[in-house]
């Protein structure tokens, strides 16, 4: 935690751009993120809602612009050294280690925040800080009972949530939720909401999602983008009036 | 038991031999054994570990072999310090191919080991004729002086290859269960995820393709002196499609796998090419075969039988 300037954003983009050859993913986006809230990134297909996390998280190369992470500039960082600087992610489409246990995935998470000059001459077995990590994660997740199954053969929801345990195991400032809950089906939506508002307590978020119910229930703030740009954000309900927001994504003429 | 030490048991076997033979029988098939199982297992860290195909091990097999006959014969060293020295520049070169190749994976990943290292051994075929001899190679490479023991002799220098080999592979059994280790099963496991929960991955890359680099520098000096030559064959890519199909053979990705590829492509190589000069065909058919059958090598046929023949009882 750093200086009086944290308390009014802990992640900047401005001005930042991300372009595929002649056409702009994302385009015009400054935004301040401040800390502590769970903001709903929303916006149809190809608005460039992924491309804007990419570009946050280091996946992709910005044709201009900054980010700023507690006001340290990260805009040429890869992404290892943003996770490093507090910034954890998931992904649209699951990213685990399939072919490995739960708990190595946990233990592998653990250890790569621990020890980023990866210690040599021992067996990773014998580091328990690594494992108690791993295991205060796995409780958190609510997976205890999976610890020593292959993570590929978990169901679609329980590797949603080992997802988002492995983001959380490098003790992130920022948490960026790509789509967390698709393919989920709808009562194991419901525990995954309170699973993600549990574990992001006190983080800044932000979260993809398409299913508006879940977004504008637990979004404190609304971002819209629409053709790689933003359109609007503010609250739920200012958001939901918003005529612009109404036509262009909602789809309702009025 | 389980299949693991079965497995460690059969390469006990193999390279106790000569003890086992009357004799010591066989000596000089297992001292070749012992010195492609150094490249092999480290080769395997890379490939088998880290999941990148590497076609250009034969450059720092190569390099190692030179180093060690040159320093020894040119500069007057001592064995061990020019053991030390391959072993050195094949980890340099690995760590200097690898600012170029790891920018890409897969095949490109392939291709561009493959280029660069072609690129040294044509250099040495022509361009470094003065101090490689060029096509002829350097004959007469000497083997370690060392407590007055006549390495010279087939028998005594086993023991000192057994000694390295030993070493080799502890240390391969320890990076294999060292956070490096598993941050490189991470890797090869899901590139993006390892970078996203911290792993600077290239970082972790290059560093184990040097740690290869110095086991192939290491085994290329070795064979240089078990032969008393080094030629440029020894850097031609075919030395790198070799270790490639040993491994692949013994089943990648394992300890003792490698080992046991390295034994049986070197006994086939032994007994098939007394009877006939298309041996290499036979070998590549042979390899085909195995590749299709059992994709995950002897080892993981061993595996598989073991676990069938001891119900209950997964290792």
């Amino acid at each position: 935690m750093s200086g009086t300037s944290e308390a009014k954003h802990v992640l900047r983009c401005e001005d930042i751009e991300v372009s595929y050859g002649a056409f702009k993913a994302v385009t015009n986006v400054t935004y301040e993120f401040k800390p502590g809230l769970l903001y709903g990134l929303i916006g149809p297909n190809g608005a460039g809602k992924t491309t804007l996390m990419n570009a946050l998280s280091g996946r992709a190369r910005l044709s201009k612009g900054r980010v700023f992470l507690n006001d340290h500039e990260i805009t040429k960082q890869s992404p290892h050294a943003r996770t490093w600087a507090g910034l954890g992610r998931s992904f649209q489409i699951t990213q685990i280690f399939a072919e490995m246990t739960v708990f190595e995935n946990l233990r592998l998470a653990a250890q790569a925040h621990r020890f980023r000059l990866q210690p040599f001459w021992s067996p990773v077995g014998k580091f328990r800080e690594i494992a108690n990590d791993a295991e205060k994660v796995l409780s958190e997740i609510g997976l205890e009972n999976s610890a020593h199954v292959n993570a590929g053969s978990l169901s679609h929801g329980d590797q949603r949530a080992l997802e988002i345990g492995l983001a959380l195991l490098s003790e992130p400032k920022v948490l960026l939720l790509d789509e967390p809950l698709a393919g989920v089906g709808h009562d194991v939506a419901e525990k995954a909401v309170e699973l993600i508002r549990r574990v992001t307590e006190g983080l800044t978020v932000l979260l993809i999602e398409h299913n508006m119910d879940v977004v504008m229930e637990i979004s404190d703030e609304i971002i819209v983008m629409l053709a790689g740009e933003i359109l609007a954000s503010g609250e739920a309900e200012t958001i939901k009036r918003d005529p612009r927001v109404r036509t262009a994504y909602l789809g309702e003429e009025e | 038991m389980n299949a693991q030490r079965l497995l460690a048991f059969l390469v006990a076997i193999i390279i106790s031999a000569p003890l086992l033979l009357p004799d010591g029988q066989g000596v000089g098939l297992v001292n070749a054994i012992l010195i492609w199982s150094i490249f092999a297992i480290g080769f395997d860290l890379v490939f088998g570990v880290a999941g990148m195909l590497s076609f250009g091990h034969a450059a720092f097999f190569g390099v190692g072999a030179y180093t060690l006959s040159l320093l020894t014969m040119r500069m007057g060293w001592d064995f061990i310090p020019s053991l030390g020295a391959a072993g050195v520049v094949g980890g340099a070169v690995a760590l200097v191919f690898s600012y170029f190749a790891i920018r890409v994976s897969g095949l490109f990943f392939a291709l561009l080991t493959l280029a660069l290292s072609q690129l040294i051994y044509i250099m040495a075929g022509t361009k470094l004729r003065m101090l490689t001899g060029g096509v002829d190679g350097i004959a007469g490479v000497p083997r370690p002086d060392l407590f007055g023991i006549d390495f010279y002799d087939d028998g005594n220098y086993y023991f000192f290859l057994l000694a390295v080999f030993i070493l080799a592979l502890l240390i391969s059994g320890l990076i294999r269960i060292s956070p490096l280790g598993q941050a490189l099963r991470a890797i090869k496991s899901n590139e993006v995820r390892a970078e996203q929960i911290g792993f600077n991955v290239q970082r972790l890359q290059r560093s184990v393709f040097t740690i290869s680099g110095i086991y192939a520098g290491v085994a290329g000096g070795l064979l240089a002196s078990l032969i008393f030559y080094v030629g440029p064959q020894m850097l031609h890519w075919s030395t790198s499609g070799d270790v490639v199909i040993m491994v692949l053979l013994g089943g990648m990705g394992t300890l003792f796998g490698p080992i046991l590829g390295v034994a049986i492509f070197e006994i086939m190589r032994e007994w098939l090419s007394t009877q006939t000069s298309h041996w290499y065909g036979i070998l590549g058919l042979i390899f085909i075969v195995c590749t299709i059958g059992m994709p995950k090598g002897i080892a993981g046929l061993i595996m598989q039988l073991w676990d069938r023949i001891t119900p209950g009882g997964k290792s």
